[in-house]
């Protein structure tokens, strides 16, 4: 090596020397020293692979590349396994905002210490140091008003001082303990989202929580992301194709799914796909990104997709069915959907509704199961038929659950199913259907072909789903009522009478669906449609969604590569999921956990329920007389005592003291007396009175997850009634529209919480409001797994780094609490305790049959008797040693053994246990299961989950296989025995990313390297979806569904609603002003909260918080490009800069997803507070038909079905801030 | 003569000579990629653009007045039939309207950092140090100029700092001569020893890296990593 010179040397000595070489060159005497500044910008000392566990889930492998032990950035990681040949690669993956991450690590916002609010820790140490003991300290605080309204309010106002992780930890715990203690462990609740993002870090607090007995809010639901329609149709949470299958369609309708702005590393299938030839038809009301790839825009009117769905679904059945018969749909859909199975019509005045589906037990009451089996008319035998495969078949466990159609009652083999009663009717009668439109609700009278049969002495009339679908749709084909004629008849659900709703030509409407169908037909089904939150985030959601399954499912394009529905939003799919839920929910330990519907938890937590401004008299089908209730919270707690929908804290006293001087040796007695007390009312439901301090949520604990700042519904009234503190609600408590059943206190509770702590490593509004902010190691310091539903691998995380400053990683911190609380339990629980949980009738469990015929056997008024897991949720009785939660915690429980599985299947992992135990050795640090495998680590519990789940081992597979072939009668382990002997270890995926296996619980076949598509084992091997009829439903005969006119898909309009009530508080004097619907879609540069508040990121747009406004709106209230406004109605306030852009069509307003106040965000004068977040304007509903449950598909699952938390039905005023009202509140 | 005499006319200006020198060649030596005017007119550009130009200009043609002044000795213009007339006629219009140039170009720019939020947040002590330095150097030496001539009573530097100052740099010092020198010269003397003292510490260091060289230099420069060896072979080709 030349020794260094010195700069000035150099300069000097070389001045001058430089020679000639051309006639414009030169070549210089100067070495090239400067170079190698650059050169070694990009010099590392060693590369990580690790993935972000960001709730994009777009689960991208990531090489970080540590200089100095600095992590100085991160590339994209591009040794994915092959598509194969013919097919493009997923290498590479990732996108602008994940390449920024690395800046959070040393950026101002990173939480580096333990902190807590001021005013508490003062408190806490002054009565501690009184009092010394920690239960007792936390007790004197919370039972103090003066005390408790010092430290909660002044959540959200700073003043946070750096403590220890020994103090807080203590402070937490006997938070825990008193909690525990005085209401219950089911005043205890976590919140975090979407597993399959970091699942080890989910899995620490759900299992510390499960452990202690505490309620887990679900996320999918309340995002609304969940698409309750997918459990509706096909009784499958969510189940899409990988992004690659885009590649393998041949018509792609893109519906309210920005695919390059949201799904950014994938799109480049669906670009590549346009390249082979694929015709790319987009809908969107904006010109949003995927737009430009479109060869056809149906630009409709927000909200109303429900309209074009149903015209499009008109005019295939017209085209396809009905003036022309399509061989192989009509195949499919005999096989594999509900069309010709048999609906009962019920008389209605002088004509009739229909009713329930026809079940085997109406016609011969011997059948077993015959309440659950369905029937088809066999157009051979000309007779009724009980086809295999429904959900009666599943719960028999004879072996013939199974897609054939052979009736195995009356022996029949290889039914025919008759589609149409036409040509075979006894008669035609007319039907009525209910139609909803923006303002008004009409019923539709047209008439049906129908046979009979007789009933006690009665005739009983019934048709087919698909019958009574071609009326409702109006097809007409010869038959009376009011049809339309054609397609430009405006009468419903002609391309004419869509054109009127959704601003779409009704000839380019017709013509997509033609298309769209034509292709199917060409392709075998390789038609999709992607669709989005666009369309999913609506109220009405479910109704939309249904309405555009109707395309994909009578195109039979479910099941086939290339086809079918594509639904992205908020992605879910834990691949290895029985090993996750294992570890996750302590199942290794018993149970059963408390899960809970985050919507439901939040919408009476949070008192919104006080400020509805719709009733269900809107809602409902004209064809009944009135709601069952008027108010959206009582359906709620009528789904909650019929055990259909679950609710903690269950009851109005502590479940630890329930079975307090009963006899528990005889277990089945004391939950007999635990029933009558409640149907006596002397212990009563909690959402009965959810302003009763007994019932109030106590603890609560947020990690990976920013609640407060990105999810919030109704932002303003979580400040004002779950924390207590400053607010900016408008409205007032709507005292018109009272519930009958759920008590209505005349003075709303405020301040429920005790004490929010949130684990974060930003410092985010989450943070901002919480009490207790622990610092988080990120996604660079820690071990983890992830997975997504766009891809099929999964990725490890490993830290580049050791957690900085004092964070730890979500295992270590939740440990760390185990640890202490087991100690201090030792003192103030030194007998196990006996806990009461109430569980509700769970989908893929035999409490999916409970409810016949879909009725609401209601026991509230004496008509039926509760009976627990019938009409009334099911009791266990946990034994819990809180001495033991730690030891627990860090070792894998010996359940595992017995039963491990998912979907309904269940089998022993045994082998796998003992294997486990090989792999990560035995738990010494334990007292009592030393003969347990460790899982003391973060890695230790990403080993145990990728060991114990049929995804990621060869073995669980089989094993899951062979239970679901004697189910189904069918043969399946095939489709896993290529890659039987493989067992995916840590340092395997850490190596290079790998291809999970087939498994039975997901219903996609991934073998021979195929690529995932939903539903293709239910196609290929006649499984049977997890549904009523086991096929996919059209119709859904719950009589809820019936009371709200959504037993067919409908166009329903989105909520009426107004900015403002009369008796809110309207501000008054804004100025000129415009009424806007408020839609929060995903940004562009950032993913929820994250990357927002990433300088990165803010640099390339605008920098802070920003709403996109058509230019004529604009004008017509004097808004410029970038002016501040203020955006509000009775939920909320929100600032921000106005982006005024001809992209937007008129009447919109886009403030995108989660900007929040903790930048650039001024004060708004209305409030005189820094002007909210882009919740602050949005508020949640309750769905009634949400709530529904025992009955097939409508059952309650964990993010599965429950309420979600929709929030694109609002509208908002805004108006300009001048330039001398903008207030930084600085001062 | 007292120990401040003798402090301020001649320890105090070899010590600031001497970390002018060297404080140069240490902050070349060791911190290239510090070495610059740091422009602050990505920050703002408004103001800049006045009080830069009309300080830049009014500096450089003050600086070849100071020359004419301070190191051209009185005997070259007395050989050179320059009367006393002459030179102060020179020196007081056309030093006074560049020193009005410098003036309003300084206090433009003083204004500015101040005022502007962005610039002042942005800006370290030395930046301003350096700026407040300059200002008192060129109000107290225009004010020399203009009041002492204005009033008629020209003070003959030429036959006390001058010469003070060529002894200085002739390492012959004669503090004797500064001794009776109106207030306003000393103020305006020591302070621009001062901010020789700080110079190579602080920003002003880009004056050496005026790129001069562009008048000249061919368009393409080629950089060879062995430049020593490249160019011996290029001669010894040349020379063949």
């Amino acid at each position: 090596m030349e020794r260094k010179k010195s700069p000035l040397m150099k300069k000097l000595k070389f001045f001058g020397q430089s020679k000639d070489i051309a006639e414009h060159a030169v070549l210089s005497p100067m070495d090239r020293e400067a170079e190698k500044v650059y050169r070694r910008r990009w010099q590392h000392d060693k590369t990580v692979r690790t993935t972000h566990g960001v709730n994009c889930t777009g689960s991208c492998s990531w090489k970080v590349h540590v200089k100095d032990g600095i992590v100085a950035w991160e590339t994209q990681a591009t040794d994915y396994p092959s598509t194969g040949p013919e097919m493009p690669e997923y290498e590479p993956r990732g996108c602008a905002r994940g390449a920024s991450f690395s800046w959070y690590i040393y950026s101002p916002l990173r939480v580096r210490y333990p902190y807590v609010r001021g005013a508490l820790i003062k408190m806490w140490r002054e009565e501690l140091e009184t009092i010394k003991d920690p239960v007792q300290a936390w007790q004197e605080i919370v039972t103090n008003p003066e005390k408790t309204n010092r430290y909660k309010q002044a959540r959200g106002k700073g003043g946070f001082v750096r403590s220890n992780w020994k103090e807080l930890n203590e402070l937490i715990c006997a938070a825990l303990i008193y909690s525990i203690k005085t209401y219950g462990p089911d005043r205890i609740f976590g919140f975090s989202p979407i597993p399959a993002m970091s699942m080890v870090s989910y899995a620490s607090g759900t299992r510390f929580l499960s452990l202690l007995g505490g309620s887990l809010l679900s996320f999918y639901d309340w995002y609304a992301d969940l698409p309750p329609a997918s459990p509706q149709v096909w009784g499958e949470q969510t189940d899409v194709p990988e992004s690659s299958d885009w590649y393998n369609s041949s018509y792609l309708l893109i519906w309210g799914s920005n695919v390059p702005q949201t799904r950014t590393p994938d799109a480049h299938f669906m670009v590549e796909a346009r390249y082979r030839g694929t015709k790319v038809v987009c809908v969107s009301p904006d010109y949003a990104d995927f737009v430009k790839f479109a060869d056809n825009w149906l630009p409709v009117k927000a909200g109303m997709d429900g309209a074009l769905g149903m015209a499009m679904t008109h005019v295939i059945l017209k085209e396809f069915y009905v003036d022309k018969e399509t061989e192989y749909f009509t195949d499919y859909v005999k096989k594999f959907t509900d069309l010709p199975f048999l609906v009962k019509l019920k008389p209605h005045g002088d004509s009739y509704v229909s009713d329930t589906f026809l079940r085997a037990s109406e016609l011969n009451s011997t059948i077993s199961n015959g309440d659950w089996k369905t029937v088809v008319w066999d157009q051979e035998k000309n007779q009724f038929a009980f086809p295999n495969g429904t959900i009666g078949h599943r719960w028999e466990d004879k072996g013939n659950w199974n897609l054939h159609l052979n009736d195995p009652e009356q022996d029949y083999k290889d039914i025919k199913p008759l589609l149409t009663i036409l040509g075979n009717e006894e008669t035609q009668l007319p039907v009525l259907f209910p139609h909803f439109e923006e303002e008004t609700k009409e019923v539709l009278r047209r008439s049906v072909p129908v046979k009979s049969f007789k009933q006690d002495g009665e005739t009983v009339y019934f048709t087919t789903v698909f019958d009574l679908m071609l009326s409702k749709l109006g097809v007409s084909r010869g038959l009376e009522g009011d049809f339309p004629k054609d397609y430009d008849d405006p009468r419903p659900y002609t391309p004419a009478w869509q054109e009127a709703i959704t601003g779409v030509d009704r000839k380019l409407a017709a013509q997509i669906a033609r298309e769209f169908a034509q292709n199917a037909v060409d392709s075998k089904g390789r038609s999709m449609i992607i669709m989005g939150s666009g369309i999913n985030q609506w109220y009405h959601a479910d109704a939309t969604y249904r309405t555009v399954l109707n395309l994909v499912l009578l195109c039979g394009c479910e099941g086939v590569n290339g086809g079918g529905w594509a639904h992205y939003v908020g992605q879910e799919k834990v691949r290895p999921l029985e090993g996750f839920q294992t570890v996750a929910m302590a199942r290794d330990w018993g149970g059963p956990p408390r899960l809970l519907t985050g919507t439901s938890f939040f919408y009476f937590a949070t008192e919104q329920w006080k400020y509805d401004d719709t009733t269900m008299e809107d809602q409902v089908s004209p064809l009944v007389e009135k709601p069952r209730f008027l108010h959206g919270g009582d359906y709620n707690y009528l789904g909650a005592r019929l055990g259909w929908t679950p609710t903690y804290p269950s009851f109005d006293m502590n479940p630890i003291d329930m079975t307090k001087g009963k006899d528990l040796s005889n277990k089945d007695q004391v939950i007999d007396s635990i029933v009558k007390d409640v149907k006596s009312g002397k212990t009563k439901f909690a959402v009965q009175n959810p302003e009763d301090p007994k019932n109030f949520p106590r603890v609560m604990f947020i990690w990976r997850a920013n609640l407060i700042g990105s999810s919030a519904k109704g932002h303003e009234y979580f400040l004002k009634h779950l924390l207590g503190t400053h607010n900016g609600v408008l409205g007032e408590e709507n005292t018109e529209v009272k519930t009958e059943e759920i008590e209505w206190g005349d003075d709303s509770a405020k301040g429920k919480l005790d004490l929010l702590v949130t684990l974060d490593f930003r410092m985010v509004s989450s943070g901002l409001y919480a009490d207790i902010v622990l610092p988080a190691a990120t996604w660079y310091e820690k071990y983890d797994i992830s997975s997504t539903d766009m891809h099929p691998f999964i990725h490890p995380f490993n830290p580049a780094i050791t957690a900085p400053w004092e964070s730890k990683s979500d295992w270590d911190t939740f440990r760390l609490l185990a640890k202490t609380f087991s100690k201090m339990a030792e003192k103030y629980f030194k007998e196990p305790i006996q806990d009461i949980v109430a569980t509700p009738m769970l989908h893929d469990s035999r409490g999916e049959i409970s409810d016949p015929f879909g009725k609401v056997p209601d026991w509230l008024n004496g008509e039926h008797e509760p009976v627990p897991g019938k009409n009334f949720p099911l009791l266990h009785i946990v034994e819990r040693d809180y001495t033991k939660v730690y030891d627990k915690y860090i070792s894998v429980g010996p359940m595992v053994k017995e039963q491990i599985g998912a979907h309904g299947i269940g089998w022993s992992a045994k082998e796998e246990y003992e294997k486990l135990k090989k792999i990560l050795g035995p738990a010494t640090k334990t007292k009592d299961y030393k003969d347990c495998p460790s899982l003391y680590t973060g890695r230790d519990a990403s080993e145990a989950i990728l060991s114990l789940s049929s995804a990621t081992n060869g073995s669980m597979a089989m094993k899951g296989w062979a239970v679901l072939e004697k189910k189904t009668g069918q043969k399946l382990s095939d489709l896993s025995e290529e890659r039987a002997a493989e067992h995916f270890s840590f340092n395997d995926i850490t190596a290079q990313p790998r291809q999970t296996l087939t498994t039975p619980i997901f219903s996609g076949s991934e073998t021979g390297g195929r690529r995932y598509s939903p539903f293709t084992t239910n196609v290929e091997r006649l499984v049977p979806w997890r549904t009523l009829t086991g096929r996919q439903h059209f119709y859904l005969d719950h009589e809820m569904m019936l009371e709200f006119g959504e037993e067919f898909p409908a166009y329903k309009p989105p909520l009426r609603k107004a900015a403002f009530r009369s008796d809110d508080n309207r501000p008054t004097g804004m100025g000129k002003e415009i009424n806007l619907r408020y839609l929060t879609p995903h940004f562009k540069w950032s993913y929820h909260s994250m990357y927002y508040d990433n300088l990165l990121m803010l640099t390339l747009f605008r920098g802070g918080p920003t709403i996109w406004l058509n230019r004529d709106d604009a004008d017509e209230a004097g808004i410029a490009d970038n002016d501040w406004l203020q955006i509000y109605n009775r939920n909320g306030v929100v600032v921000a800069r106005a982006v005024v852009s001809h992209r937007l069509p008129k009447g919109v307003s886009f403030m995108y997803h989660v900007q929040e106040r903790h930048i650039n965000v001024p004060g708004s004068p209305i409030t005189k507070q820094r002007g909210g977040t882009f919740n602050s304007p949005n508020r949640i509903y309750m769905k009634p038909t949400h709530i529904i449950g025992g009955y097939a598909q409508l059952s309650y699952g964990f993010n599965y079905y429950g309420p979600c938390g929709s929030q694109r039905d609002e509208r908002v005023i805004i108006c300009k801030l001048d330039r001398e009202e903008v207030n930084w509140l600085e001062d | 003569m007292t120990y401040f005499e003798k402090l301020f006319w001649v320890s105090f200006p070899y010590i600031m000579l001497t970390m002018f020198v060297v404080g140069h060649i240490y902050r070349y030596n060791t911190d290239q990629f510090g070495w610059s005017a740091k422009s602050s007119e990505f920050l703002e550009k408004k103001q800049l653009k006045w009080g830069s130009i009309l300080f830049h200009y009014g500096i450089i043609f003050v600086f070849f007045g100071h020359v004419a002044g301070i190191l051209v000795p009185k005997a070259v213009y007395d050989l050179l039939g320059v009367t006393d007339h002459m030179y102060h006629m020179g020196a007081v219009w056309i030093g006074g309207l560049a020193g009005i140039a410098t003036i309003i170009g300084v206090l433009l720019l003083m204004v500015r950092r101040f005022t502007v939020k962005r610039i002042f947040i942005n800006s370290t002590f030395r930046d301003i140090l350096v700026l407040i330095l300059l200002t008192l150097i060129i109000v107290s030496g225009f004010v020399n100029t203009v009041w002492y001539t204005g009033r008629g009573v020209a003070f003959e530097y030429r036959e006390t700092i001058s010469p003070w100052f060529r002894g200085i740099l002739a390492l012959n010092p004669m503090p004797e001569l500064m001794i009776g020198i109106p207030l306003g010269f000393k103020i305006h003397v020591v302070s621009a020893f001062l901010i020789f003292g700080l110079w190579p510490f602080t920003r002003l260091v880009h004056v050496w890296s005026l790129p001069l060289e562009y008048l000249n230099r061919k368009f393409v420069v080629y950089k060879a990593i062995y430049s020593r060896r490249i160019l011996m072979m290029q001669s010894n080709r040349l020379k063949k």
